[in-house]
């Protein structure tokens, strides 16, 4: 070993591990202040107008069409649009407002409006259009903020479209008859239930049954709705008798009639459909389409029935569909964003999509000729919208659906009562909405914590002062060893470093829905409620077992499958290259792929295991503790292959002698694994142990797609996709960014611990 | 030395289990995307289904940038695999090597950058990139994705170079051999096995990645192919077919690197391992 400088103890490199950060940190912020000065390049033309849409795949047709004809008649401008996912959408914009980007135009569903527009990152159309303009618009098809004083209500969208409300399609092959109440649905329903034959069942009603979206109608049908109505407020509405009745309507759909497929989703419920298994199905107006013109069905869409018990019409929820406005849009660039967007709510364009996708148009003109037009989609269509109500536009909504979901699960599980669900549902979502809405105010603590900091970095550079002149003296002398080192460590700083500070800094601010764009630093209030909140203990202590059972798993199958291919076996290079297959597939296809595969009636895991084995019946998905089971098959399956390889490596570096030196003494094969193989694969087994650990405990990809995000009834979090649900669904960005620094604090106490206990420092130090 | 008939066919027995338990979950997908009509659920445990047709594969070509996306990620995997290996190779090299003032510290940091959650560092990360201008460029995606994948392939490489004799380099410098001269020369062509698992490993992280992807990239032009494969799905009507197809093309590269490899990745992989 070529040695030079100063040897320093394990303990003391902790240390200086924290003082590289420092200062890499240091200049990582030089280094951004420098380029954020540089003036921005303004290229002056051709103007470019960006537009973020989530149109499907079909929509996207008209649109593309649109916006060509519209540049061919309008040659210095160039439109680029861009498709995302609605939640993809939602952060991608707030993210890019935030940094002071962001397309010109965002084009979806109204109930964003609710959010973007307290993060203000949304600005008035209003100074755009004429009165008259706006006057041909129906009136729910644009959304207004609230009044402020003197100045008219701000025009925060422009709708080309209402509807995305729910209604009933019927597959004509399967049943002509139409029901007109609940009653009429549950028998016809029933009629056409067969499930005797258990390759190729059929069933009379299906929809997103998982989802609380879907059962709105049910609730409105009863009498119910979200908020009280008759609050100035919001106030969620959701522990009255009215609910629970819908609640326990929807409920006996599977557990008393039997019409439904246990545990089904949005897409058991369409391939049932599709595929001419299922005779009636809820569905929204952007999946009719699809019904429409696929040739192995015969779909019908009608307004959905009433209810036989109250003869209300069940009403669904109806909401535009629009284009806003970028508060980062210059006026030069808002002229011509919002010209565009004259263009695209047009009659002319307005018509297309109603000719070819059977959308409900947003002016009054065209709309009065969809409710009398002679095309039986259309008709019933505008039927169910005249029955339907708005969506409330407001943030609160999010709070109102994260608090329905996991209770109406667990109602569908038949864990609690539908009495039990309401009155849970009510209070989370009071909490919701209050932990949503809370801004924090700076507490008289701010100054007294600048101050802390302020002592704790000076005596930190004190204490470590011989570390710090040790460091300068061996700039010189290993000057060749840093200049390796630089490279390595400048693209980490610049790309690592910068958000890591951040994200420090927001953990002690109230940085939130209200307080997005003009955050202050508040103190230790988000440190003080992840800590007071019980859900953090029962999330951490399943993180702990997720991650102990996953690694586990992990090393013993990938230890003996090491062990049997470090033999004498045939066809070795074809079992190692299947067997690393996990490993190489990206990761976010194969877990849709495994979640798919635990589905209760379609899933591989049912099929074989009680088809083939005769095992009974798992609701994998659908039931809380087989579902978290589910998340850890997948990333064992996913991490099995990495610690084979490392293992199989470790292994083939063990001299052969000492093995025969073994068989001499007469050591059994066990007691070889034992007391030769595994101490000589300790220096390699205990980094990859470690970074595994680190890797699964915050493995967010498995758990949030093969249990959709938490699913069922959000049993199934680990800390970091809890940390994210906090963060994306009720924008409580201080709070995550406090509970990501506690998760960061948790891992490196568990590495030092880990690797001091196992003497293996040098391994990885 | 010949082993028992019962060890054998325990090896087998144990190899085949696991290799169905692996390959099956794939198949799956190659299944679903040779379905017509995007059915993402079927009760038919046959792997390719009766009413098989290869539309999925077709339309990715025809009708879908399929070959931009392909060509863009292509790009962005070879530059940071390149990009990786060398400041890996070299950073390795001093860690292994030299014991300066604060070398246990920066293996340390590059442990602990590795426990942060990284979907918490997105907004950061925009903020930053939109600061620097590299927002919807290359360059921005390319250095996230180096610096992502530099903490393991440091402690690769740092792991290989300990399995090499000093004294083969102390030898070259006695003939005349600068420092920069005994490791190009001597110590890096014996490093090949490790290298070769850094660059895949570099290149996984870029060619798989896409939540950081969707930040940055923000025209369809420049789509890497986890983008392009995530436009397929729509919150209510993904195109199951279309995605299940890219994804089985998008997972073969990777599984050909893999064989071609699969040499040098038992053999390369060290991870850190003292062997002094």
């Amino acid at each position: 070993m070529i040695r030079s400088g100063q040897q320093v103890s394990n303990h003391q490199e902790f240390n200086l591990a924290l003082l590289l950060w420092l200062g890499e940190a240091l200049f990582a912020c030089s280094l951004l202040v420098v380029i954020g000065c540089e003036p921005r390049e303004q290229s002056r033309e051709p103007q470019i107008v960006t537009l973020w849409h989530q149109m499907t795949a079909a929509e996207r047709e008209v649109l593309d069409d649109a916006v060509a004809s519209y540049v061919e008649q309008h040659p210095g401008i160039t439109v680029r649009t861009l498709y995302k996912e609605t939640e993809e959408l939602r952060s991608g914009f707030q993210a890019a407002a935030l940094a002071g980007t962001g397309p010109d135009l965002i084009y979806g569903p109204s109930d964003a409006v609710g959010a973007f527009l307290p993060m203000g990152i949304i600005q008035n159309m209003r100074p755009y259009f004429t009165p008259n303009e706006l006057a041909a618009f129906i009136h729910e098809s644009l959304i207004f903020g609230p009044a402020s004083e003197g100045q008219p209500r701000p025009l925060l969208q422009v709708g080309d479209r209402v509807g995305n409300h729910l209604a009933l399609v019927i597959n004509r092959d399967i049943t002509k008859e139409t029901p007109v109440d609940t009653d009429g649905l549950i028998r016809i329903a029933k009629e056409n239930t067969s499930l005797g034959d258990s390759s190729n069942p059929q069933y009379g009603l299906v929809f997103n049954f998982v989802e609380p979206f879907f059962i709105i109608p049910f609730i409105t049908g009863h009498g119910g709705w979200v908020f009280d109505e008759s609050a100035s407020e919001l106030v969620p509405s959701l522990d009255t008798p009215e609910v629970i009745a819908g609640l326990s309507f929807v409920r006996d759909l599977q557990n008393k009639h039997g019409v439904l497929p246990a545990n089904c989703d949005y897409e058991m419920a369409d391939t049932l459909f599709k595929s001419g298994q299922a005779a009636m199905i809820i569905n929204g107006d952007w999946s009719w389409g699809d019904y429409l013109n696929n040739p192995h069905i015969a779909a019908e869409v009608i307004p959905l029935p009433n209810v036989t018990a109250t003869g209300k019409s069940m009403a669904p929820m109806v909401a535009p569909r629009g284009y806003s406005l970028n508060v980062n849009a210059d006026s030069r660039q808002a002229t011509a964003a919002m010209d565009l967007v004259r263009y695209l709510t047009s009659e002319e364009v307005q018509r297309k999509y109603m000719a070819r996708l059977k959308t409900l148009p947003s002016r009054k003109a065209l709309l009065a000729q969809a409710e009398s037009s002679s095309d039986g989609t259309l008709q019933a269509s505008a039927q169910q919208r005249k029955q339907g109500i708005a969506m409330p536009v407001d943030a609160e909504l999010r709070g109102v659906w994260e608090a329905m979901r996991p209770h109406y699960q667990a109602l569908l599980n038949g864990s609690v009562s539908p009495e039990e669900a309401a009155a849970t549902m009510q209070s989370d979502a009071e909490q919701n909405i209050q932990r949503m809405n809370a801004e924090l105010k700076p507490g008289p603590i701010v100054w007294v914590l600048q101050i802390i900091a302020f002592l704790l970095a000076v005596l930190f550079l004190w204490w470590q002062r011989d570390n710090f002149r040790a460091f300068f003296g061996d700039l010189r002398t290993n000057r060749f060893a840093y200049l390796l080192v630089a490279p390595a460590m400048a693209v980490l700083v610049l790309t690592i470093i910068y958000p890591f500070l951040y994200n420090i800094i927001l953990s002690f601010s109230n940085m939130s829905l209200r307080r997005f764009r003009d955050w202050d630093v508040t103190g230790l209030q988000n440190y003080n409620e992840v800590f007071s909140e019980p859900i953090f203990f029962i999330v951490l202590l399943k993180t702990i077992i997720w991650t102990l059972v996953c690694v586990v798993f992990s090393v013993a199958i990938g230890l003996m499958l090491a062990a049997v291919l470090n033999g004498p076996v045939r066809g070795k290079f074809f079992y190692q290259l299947v067997l690393i297959l996990p490993w190489a597939i990206p990761a976010y296809i194969t877990a849709l792929t495994w979640r798919g595969m635990f589905d209760y009636q379609y899933g591989a895991m049912n099929l074989i295991g009680n088809g083939i084995l005769g095992l009974p019946m798992v609701n994998w998905l659908g039931e809380p503790n087989a579902a978290f089971i589910a998340c850890i098959i997948t990333n064992i399956w996913l991490g099995f292959p990495f610690m084979m390889v490392i293992a199989l490596g470790g292994m083939q570096g063990i001299p052969r002698d000492l093995y025969e030196a073994a068989r001499i003494d007469r050591v059994s094969r066990w007691g070889q694994f034992r007391h030769i193989t595994m101490p000589m694969l300790k220096p390699v087994l205990v980094p990859a142990v470690t970074l595994g650990t680190i890797w699964t405990f915050n493995n967010l990809n498995v758990i949030w797609l093969v249990s959709a995000g938490g699913q069922p009834s959000d049993k199934t979090h680990i800390l970091v996709s809890y940390v994210y649900k906090a963060v994306f669904n009720l924008y409580r960005y201080g709070y995550g960014a406090a509970l990501s620094m506690v998760i960061f604090a948790l891992l490196l106490t568990f590495s030092i611990l880990f690797l001091k206990r196992t003497k293996a420092g040098d391994a990885v130090a | 030395m010949k082993e028992p008939k019962g060890i054998t066919l325990l090896r087998h027995a144990v190899l085949i289990l696991f290799s169905l338990f692996a390959i099956y979950p794939a198949l799956n997908v190659l299944s679903i995307s040779l379905r017509p009509g995007d059915r993402l659920r079927s009760t038919d445990l046959s792997i390719i289904p009766e009413d098989w047709s290869v539309d999925s594969y077709i339309s990715l070509f025809t009708e879908q940038p399929f070959l931009t996306w392909l060509g863009n990620s292509l790009l962005v995997s070879l530059l940071v695999t390149i990009f990786g290996v060398t400041l890996a190779s070299i950073g390795g090299y001093a860690f292994s090597r030299f014991r300066f003032v604060g070398r246990g510290a920066g293996m340390a940091t590059l442990l602990t950058t590795q426990m942060f959650p990284a979907t918490m560092l997105m907004l950061p990360l925009y903020v930053m990139i939109a600061r620097l201008h590299l927002v919807d460029t290359f360059l921005g995606l390319m250095l996230f994705y180096t610096a992502t994948a530099m903490p393991f392939c440091l402690w690769q490489m740092k792991g290989f170079y300990d399995t090499i004799p000093v004294s083969l380099e102390e030898a070259a410098r006695i003939d005349g051999c600068s420092r920069w001269q005994s490791f190009v020369r001597v110590t890096l062509p014996l490093a090949v096995p490790g290298l070769v698992i850094t660059a895949l490993f570099s290149f996984m992280t870029a060619w798989s990645e896409y939540l950081v992807a969707a930040q940055v990239l923000q025209t369809s032009e420049n789509f890497t192919l986890p983008l392009g494969l995530k436009s397929f799905q729509e919150t209510m009507s993904t195109q199951w077919g279309l995605y299940a197809a890219g994804a089985i093309l998008v997972s073969l590269p990777v599984v050909i690197l893999f064989m071609v490899l699969s040499r040098y990745l038992v053999s390369g992989m060290t991870l850190g391992a003292v062997k002094e």
